[in-house]
């Protein structure tokens, strides 16, 4: 077994470091929280100097990436800034554009991708009766005079006010439970019939999260992204690293809240010493360290299970709940360190906290992926 | 147009000790790529670029210069090949002998007709060797570049004084220094990354080059500065009397 990281890996990861020196300050993740987004030329900043090409093919001047390395990079972007920035994911509409849209949807996200670095497509696929419960899905298309009529309702859609484009999963005709004909549309979110409407959430401020309304939407079969019927598979597709690299966001802004609590501790003083030298503060950053240690080795062997090849079935849906779970109790024992402090937000911790929070929802709920663990569980284990 | 730079491997400064007897050691210091010679770098490979040249780093030191990893650091940030000297290299070499090495690593790589160095090394910072290279290899000789073009055939370089910007036309061979805010230094991408350990990398050992001359001088000691106390005098307050009792203490801690 060898943790030691490649010369790439590493120089990847330094740069990145430089990269968030230069571009990123704390006084700057401050401003965009309070103003609820990252400026353009950050985001532009990010394409141009290669990490928004991380994981597209070489003819679009990509680079591979592997589920390794992703991780890697997505724990050292929340491990230095202690923030959820989006900046990793901004590759996410191209991405799909090349897994799954047609020529033309390609050159439409190629192009604007390649201008701003911004993510381009927000994926609506949650609705108000139909988040962990998928199959329940009420939003539709009905074919009238050989255009697809959809109507429906999608909420937590993430970037959605960002975004040019809306990637809707909607069911064709029938919403009822066994219909399976489930396709995806490319619809541009300012088309006439969608109205955006952003929730006020307590965390991952610099990101939208909104409930989406579509109005007698009229499409044609060139707004199918994807194969027709296929929605659902490739929705999987696209959740399947998904869980990973939440779990890696989270893993690093538990270890930034651990090493700013250290800091900390070492030069507070209490009763005449520095409150490091408490055994209370010791067992905290203790159990501190030995989750960060656990969420990373969980993290790095299911990466290195999905590269060579293994199934993900079970760890995957185990390192999602660990990591949400774990990374709030680390962030929030930072922030007891911190004392009255740690209320405030003067601290990364805190924001950190908040943050971290959101992964007990997003790609997946903690509930659910112990209905998931629990099936893969018993198969393990049950002999027939 | 075929550019050379040179460049040099230091400690990061976080890892170096300081003992209680003010003595430094580098024992457990990683090494980096000096930050004035990132800028060097990035001036070379601008220019290489710009005149759809070759650019190949030189570099002299001891055994980190074979560690791989800093060997892809400096091929990812531009240069198309690397030329160590790094066998037999004594510990430590003056500005003159370090000169010496390159002259003869250069003259091995053939035709070149620029050579670029930082403005200083990141640990000495001596400021002598790009000078003394120049002289060495009897070409055209420069520092405190902060602009440079090719034009024609000639160099056309900026040299930022205290008092005024002189635009200056050289011929070529040469050898120029680049100031330190010359140009910001790249942020390799995992493309230029991935390509680095690709490119080639020539070794040499200093004996290679004959007989090294003597050093200039003979270092008798390296010592941390004395630390003193911080004298905590706190003055509050902007009145002309709290500045002047600022002025006061400051002068006395002079």
């Amino acid at each position: 077994m060898d943790f030691t990281l490649a010369d790439e890996q590493e120089l990847l990861l330094e740069g990145l470091d430089e990269w968030i020196d230069r571009y990123v300050t704390e006084q700057k993740i401050q401003k965009w929280y309070e103003e609820h987004g990252i400026p353009d030329e950050i985001n532009k900043a990010f394409l141009d100097d290669g990490f928004g090409l991380l994981g597209l093919p070489e003819e679009l001047g990509g680079v591979p990436f592997d589920t390794i390395t992703k991780m890697l990079f997505i724990e050292e972007m929340g491990r230095k800034t202690c923030a959820a920035l989006p900046l990793t994911n901004n590759v996410l509409g191209a991405y799909l554009a090349v897994h799954f849209g047609n020529e033309s949807q390609q050159k439409l996200i190629f192009d604007e991708y390649f201008a701003t670095g911004k993510n381009c497509i927000a994926l609506a696929a949650s609705e108000p009766e139909a988040g962990t419960d998928s199959a329940n899905m009420q939003t539709t298309t009905k074919e009238k005079k050989g255009k697809f009529i959809l109507n429906g309702t999608k909420t937590f859609v993430t970037d959605a006010l960002e975004a040019s484009y809306l990637l809707v999963v909607a069911k064709e005709e029938d919403p009822s439970r066994n219909n399976p004909k489930v396709s995806m549309w490319l619809v541009p979110s300012d088309m006439p019939g969608v109205s955006i409407s952003p929730f006020h959430k307590i965390g991952s401020q610099v990101q939208s999260l909104c409930e989406v309304y579509l109005d007698n939407l009229e499409l044609d079969e060139s707004y199918l992204f994807g194969a027709r019927y296929e929605g659902f598979k490739q929705l999987m597709h696209t959740f399947e690293t998904d869980r990973l690299s939440v779990s890696a966001q989270c893993l690093g802004m538990a270890q930034a809240s651990l090493e700013d609590a250290v800091e900390y501790a070492a030069q507070r003083y209490t009763f005449g010493k520095p409150i490091v030298e408490h055994q209370l503060i010791q067992e905290k950053l203790t159990d501190m360290e030995i989750k960060c240690q656990n969420m990373r080795n969980m993290l790095y062997r299911t990466a290195w299970e999905r590269d060579s090849g293994f199934s993900i079935r079970l760890s995957g849906p185990l390192t999602k709940r660990y990591c949400a779970m774990t990374s709030i109790e680390v962030c929030n024992e930072a922030m007891q360190i911190f004392g009255g402090i740690g209320y405030t937000t003067e601290t990364r911790a805190t924001r950190g906290y908040l943050d971290c929070r959101a992964a007990s929802w997003g790609a997946g709920t903690n509930e659910i992926m112990t209905y998931i663990a629990s099936k893969q569980i018993v198969g393990k284990y049950v002999k027939q | 147009m075929n550019i050379v730079v040179c460049c040099k491997l230091v400690p990061e400064e976080q890892d170096i000790q300081v003992g209680a007897d003010r003595s430094i050691s580098y024992a457990f210091a990683e090494r980096k790529i000096g930050d004035y010679d990132l800028v060097a770098i990035e001036a070379a490979a601008q220019l290489a670029e710009a005149t759809d040249g070759t650019l190949c780093a030189v570099s002299v030191g001891d055994d980190f210069l074979n560690n791989s990893k800093l060997r892809k650091a400096i091929l990812s940030k531009g240069p198309d090949s690397l030329s160590v000297v790094t066998d037999t290299v004594p510990e430590q070499l003056d500005s003159f002998q370090t000169a010496s090495i390159l002259k003869s690593a250069i003259k091995a790589l053939g035709d070149v007709d620029l050579v670029v160095c930082g403005e200083g090394s990141a640990d000495v910072y001596a400021q002598q060797v790009g000078m003394i290279l120049g002289e060495l290899l009897d070409w055209s000789t420069l520092n405190a570049v902060s602009k440079a073009e090719m034009e024609s055939g000639s160099l056309i370089v900026d040299r930022a004084l205290e008092d005024r910007i002189e635009t200056l036309k050289i011929s070529l061979p040469a050898v120029v220094s680049v100031s330190a805010d010359y140009a910001e230094p790249r942020i390799a991408s995992m493309k230029e990354i991935l390509a680095a350990g690709k490119k080639p990398v020539e070794e040499h050992a200093a004996g290679d080059f004959g007989a090294l001359p003597d050093p200039a001088f003979q270092v008798v000691s390296v010592l941390a500065p004395i630390s003193c106390e911080r004298a905590e005098v706190i003055i509050e307050g902007s009145d002309d009397e709290q500045i002047a009792a600022f002025v006061e203490n400051l002068c006395a801690h002079l």
